[in-house]
């Protein structure tokens, strides 16, 4: 290659995978202090140790009940948010003009907006409704946080969704909750899961407002990690890490053989 | 006729009185005490720019969202580029080391940089195994600590809005280029970087906004010792009770991410970025 060669293709290419480095080499660093033989955060030193994986397991270190407490909010918060993220996306876009137009601002705007606001303010109304540290407020907090993701989802699917659908079904005579039921519904499930997934997740990671409407009764899996953070001594910090960090893996592996098998399919 | 359109309004009504109810009141409710607690008028925000803590506050934020922009939006630009120029399957395998530190939890990556960063992380006692140093650098609850942790972070957002803006540009310009004889470097600087600006803006402004408003990164590496806004607010509510001082900067903070989202949706490229396309 020539000299201007190299420093003009190979010298940003050998920068891109430096950054790729950066971006996924610090995470690996969990797995090592996971397997540590001892009781505080380093590197193994005589040898490896599950220990701290089987701390996970134990009910009363608190990290069980914590997953548990976290999947449970977030499997209602999925349930809820994908319930009322089709009904609104669905009836936005048959009905169109300015309401359904001004609420999806509304809607989406936890995207944009900093979660300290909203922490702030949902504080302050719980508080009244004493509904602090209470697994309703927790779960309808995670819900509105969620809903943009379900709507952007949702609304993906159906702008590829043909309105003559529609029209062919209501000339036909077809009642408006038939149409919503067999015409429309039908056509967006890859959309309704998609947002039921990501409004899972959003859930499951649910820290910062989280943070701020639970005290010692609701203690979910972020909250039960940001404390241990603080304290930045126990391993089995680094073992959950590692535990999230595997499933992580599995479940894009898995979506890379599914989107791979369906192209397959179509060619 | 009428009937279709009534059912299709009512459904979206649930989903619109929750985003109301649970969403603009509790806001709305913050920006009211701002202005109410302890008592009417703009007492808060008067004692908001005459208090020291709060500006030296304010001029960290600016200066870590600043440096993690710049530094993300650089960066997340050299991948992206990167990877649109790969074969599919190199491009499968960069676009995978992307997601993985996209999806897992922010707690897990603060995490990690901590195990890795602080005074006995793996860095510091790696180089002094290696006789590189003597004594551990302080490279955690510090500035340092807190921008690598927020690019980090932010790298993701930024490199999938870029991929997904360059692979969007007609390639068929760059040959066209090619062939009228331009080298590399001048199709980088007048075809590619001009065609990528909308991407880069967009990046830019979503890095910053994020970043204005961060609170878990900055709270967990810089452990109070490099204090943004967002912990400061959180430290108003959660220890000192005042109520004041936490309603009146969200209220700030609000107002400047607001202005900033609405000056960049002028910009026509933006808006087409942002908003959903018109159904037909």
């Amino acid at each position: 290659m020539k000299p201007r060669r190299i420093i003009e293709v190979g010298l940003p290419r050998f920068l891109a995978w430096c950054l790729l480095g950066f971006l996924f080499v610090p995470i690996l660093v969990v797995i090592p202090v996971a397997l540590t033989d001892r009781d505080y955060l380093s590197l193994p030193q005589d040898g490896v140790s599950m220990q701290h994986f089987a701390a996970l397991a134990d009910w009363s270190k608190g990290w069980l009940p914590s997953m548990l407490t976290s999947a449970g909010i977030a499997l209602a918060c999925a349930a809820i948010a994908t319930a009322l993220g089709v009904a609104f996306a669905v009836g936005a876009w048959a009905a169109g003009g300015w309401w359904p137009s001004l609420m999806r601002i509304l809607l989406l705007s936890p995207m944009i907006v900093p979660p300290i606001i909203y922490a702030v303010g949902m504080v302050k109304l719980w508080a009244r409704l004493s509904l602090l540290d209470s697994y309703t407020g927790v779960v309808l907090v995670h819900v509105v946080l969620a809903l943009p993701l379900t709507v952007l989802a949702i609304g993906a699917s159906l702008s590829n969704l043909d309105q003559r659908l529609v029209q062919a079904a209501r000339s036909l005579g077809a009642r408006p909750m038939t149409v919503f039921g067999k015409v429309i519904l039908p056509n967006i499930v890859p959309g309704v899961a998609a947002g039921a997934l990501l409004a899972f997740v959003a859930s499951w990671d649910e820290i910062t407002v989280t943070l701020f409407i639970t005290g010692r009764a609701v203690v979910t899996l972020p909250r039960r990690i940001w404390t241990s953070i603080q304290d930045a001594v126990d391993p089995a910090l680094a073992a959950i890490a590692t535990v999230l960090l595997v499933v992580t893996v599995l479940a894009l592996v898995a979506r890379a053989l599914i989107e791979h098998r369906q192209q397959m399919r179509k060619s | 006729m009428r009937n279709f359109k009534t059912t299709a309004l009512l459904l979206t009504v649930p989903a619109s009185l929750m985003a109301i109810g649970l969403y603009a009141a509790p806001i709305l409710q913050v920006l009211a005490l701002s202005l109410t607690e302890p008592k009417f008028g703009l007492a808060n925000y008067q004692g908001l720019f005459a208090n020291a803590a709060v500006g030296r506050v304010v001029m960290t934020t600016v200066k870590v969202s600043v440096m993690t922009t710049v530094l993300t939006v650089l960066a997340s630009y050299i991948v992206a580029f990167a990877i649109i120029h790969m074969s599919a399957g190199w491009r499968r395998i960069s676009l995978f080391l992307v997601l993985v530190p996209f999806w897992i939890s922010v707690l897990v990556r603060a995490f990690s940089w901590i195990t890795i960063l602080r005074r006995r992380g793996v860095l510091n006692s790696t180089l002094m195994d290696m006789g590189v140093i003597s004594t551990p650098l302080d490279l955690v609850y510090n500035l340092f600590g807190v921008t690598v942790g927020m690019v980090h972070y932010m790298m993701p957002f930024a490199i999938l809005l870029l991929y997904a803006n360059l692979s969007d540009i007609d390639r068929r310009i760059m040959q066209a280029a090619r062939s009228l004889g331009a080298r590399p470097a001048t199709i980088f600087w007048r075809v590619w970087l001009p065609l990528s600006l909308p991407g880069i803006a967009l990046a830019t402004l979503f890095v910053f906004v994020f970043s204005l408003g961060f609170l878990v990164t900055p709270a967990l590496l810089g452990a109070g010792k490099t204090l943004m806004i967002a912990e400061y607010i959180s430290v108003q509510i959660s220890s000192t009770s005042r109520w004041d001082l936490a309603t009146s900067l969200s209220t700030m903070l609000l107002l400047v991410v607001g202005v900033i989202v609405f000056a960049a949706m002028r910009s026509p490229a933006l808006r087409a970025a942002f908003v959903a396309r018109p159904q037909q």
